[in-house]
């Protein structure tokens, strides 16, 4: 049984229709990547995944149908959430917006606040600035370290790398690499950056259109000339 | 929840400053002070729901109303007593603070203000056409009990009040849930995307917002002896509460008591030079300016220029 399954998955806001027949597995310990560019529906597939948009289709989390059910019941299942750091909460401290992700695991507030300052010691050292003052590199630890304040085992991270600077998102890989080689954690990112999701994912969907075009390994898709040239820009 | 000990001395400062007050100031003064403490209190119900949330109210009056006319129709029709109908008209309330979550729950902005703004206009007429043998119809209701006699009590009986809804609410802000009131305001989807329930958020805000302007209501009208609805629901005294709200400062509980307090005092120093509605061009400019050049509001000027006084005293 997988981790994560994603059969047929179609997206709605209002009558226009996002996603179309997307189908996604995810195995326990892995990190996957959904590639494409912009208005391809990746935060929609990660919007799903949440509840946070009408679905069609079946998303089940280690057998277990996450359709119909609440937000902040998928959260309690297992699910982390990190939406782009535009999605913070701008006027908020770091150490607020922090708690408001520990609102779904209060008994796990001091060991998942020592793992996110661990990971992060910028944020303890900053924790009373408020995130609007901040880099986009700072913002995007406070979005990792909120959705780990959830205590997940699932880490959903969208759009990583956008607006950084190349040495930000090496670190922001490693951290990614870290939560899941030291902390077990189970990752799915989206990513317009290709060469980032190629060097950090084992396997790697791409959607364009709200389709899904075409998905393998890492490998697989470095030898395909063709997708190189046009998701990769002919890398 | 980060209280620091600074945190009680100001606010037992401020307690025993408001309750010293008396000895030392005029009659006059101490009226002027109690439709501030009122002030403060609607604005600060105001703010919990529209500063914290997002969610613009244009129609705070109808809660307050919903308050006032309760308590004064149990107490002066039917001779219930005020400890009885004062709960019972917080209850009302926020029964129907609950009325004005349901379009929360589908719309934001422009839009939810102008439905607010309708449930009030709605209840001006209602109380007007419907059943005028209790509401009084368009004249209002005057010879309410009052609960006090003279201005030092009443002072003493809104401050309380006051201080007791502010210290209330500063202490619930302070913790996670306020927190997480805060953040509906800023991103609503973020909130949800985090695995809280924004509905059962926003239920909170505006019970909690109604149970105020409940309160506030009930002991405005017990301290007037009289209603009147088109000074209830005037246009004017729903700005004066926004604008309270805004020029002290919203998403805190000192900013609106200062905006409330700033407000009440300018208006009513203005009086003699500007007698008529022009006062309240003269509080709209104001808040223009101090808008343009510090949107956080006076509670932010003060902070800022508390700061830079101990930096200088560093130094």
């Amino acid at each position: 049984m997988s981790f994560l399954e994603i059969d047929n998955l179609s997206a709605f806001y209002g009558k226009a229709q996002a996603l179309t027949d997307i189908s996604i597995t995810v195995q326990p310990g892995e990190i996957v990547a959904v590639v494409g560019p912009n208005g391809a529906g990746k935060s929609t597939l990660l919007d799903s995944i949440m509840g946070l948009v009408k679905t069609e289709g079946d998303i089940r989390l280690r057998g277990h149908s996450l359709v119909g059910r609440s937000s902040s019941e998928i959260v309690r299942s297992g699910v982390g959430y990190a939406p782009e750091r535009f999605n913070l909460f701008p006027y908020m401290s770091v150490r607020d917006n922090l708690m408001v992700g520990a609102f779904t695991a209060r008994e796990d507030i001091q060991s998942n606040l020592d793992i996110v300052h661990k990971l992060f010691p910028r944020l303890k050292e900053r924790e009373g600035q408020e995130t609007s003052t901040q880099s986009g590199g700072e913002r995007q630890m406070v979005s990792f370290g909120r959705a780990l304040m959830t205590s997940p085992e699932l880490l959903l991270i969208d759009e990583p790398t956008i607006g950084l600077a190349p040495k930000i998102c090496l670190e922001i890989a490693e951290v990614i690499r870290q939560l899941n080689s030291e902390y077990g954690l189970t990752v799915v990112i989206t990513e317009q950056n290709a060469n980032f999701a190629l060097s950090l994912a084992s396997r790697i969907y791409v959607l364009e259109s709200g389709r899904m075009q075409t998905s393998g390994t890492e490998a697989e898709l470095r030898n395909d000339k063709r997708l190189l040239d046009a998701y990769f820009g002919g890398h | 929840m980060g209280l620091r000990w600074f945190h009680y001395v100001l606010w037992g400062g401020l307690i025993a400053g408001m309750f010293l007050l008396p000895q030392v100031v005029s009659n006059g003064t101490m009226r002027t002070m109690i439709f501030a403490n009122y002030l403060a209190i609607f604005a600060i119900s105001w703010d919990v729901l529209s500063g914290r949330t997002g969610y613009v109210s244009f129609g705070h009056p109808f809660l307050i109303g919903i308050g006032a006319y309760t308590t004064a129709i149990l107490t002066k029709r039917f001779d219930v007593p005020v400890e009885i109908s004062i709960p019972i008209a917080v209850v009302c309330t926020m029964i129907a603070g609950l009325l004005v979550l349901l379009p929360a729950l589908r719309i934001r902005g422009s839009y939810f203000a102008l439905v607010t703004l309708a449930f009030m206009e709605l209840l001006y007429q209602l109380v007007q056409v419907i059943r005028p043998d209790l509401t009084g119809g368009t004249r209002g209701m005057s010879g309410i009990q009052t609960l006090t006699r003279g201005a030092s009590n009443g002072y003493y009986l809104s401050t309380a009040l006051m201080l007791s809804v502010a210290v209330s609410m500063w202490l619930l802000m302070k913790t996670r849930l306020g927190t997480a009131l805060a953040a509906i305001g800023m991103n609503e989807e973020s909130v949800r995307g985090s695995g809280l329930s924004s509905t059962r958020l926003k239920a909170f805000a505006f019970l909690t917002s109604a149970f105020i302007a409940g309160l506030g209501g009930a002991f405005y009208v017990h301290y007037l002896g009289s209603l009147a609805p088109r000074a209830l629901f005037d246009i004017n005294f729903l700005f004066t509460i926004i604008v309270a709200a805004l020029l002290g400062g919203t998403s805190t509980i000192v900013g609106p008591m200062i905006g409330a307090f700033f407000m009440t005092f300018l208006l009513e120093y203005l009086r003699p030079v500007l007698p008529g509605a022009e006062r309240y061009f003269v509080y709209g400019a104001i808040a223009l300016l101090l808008y343009m050049y510090q949107p956080k509001g006076l509670v932010e000027l003060v902070r800022t220029g508390v700061l830079r006084l101990r930096k200088g005293g560093v130094a």
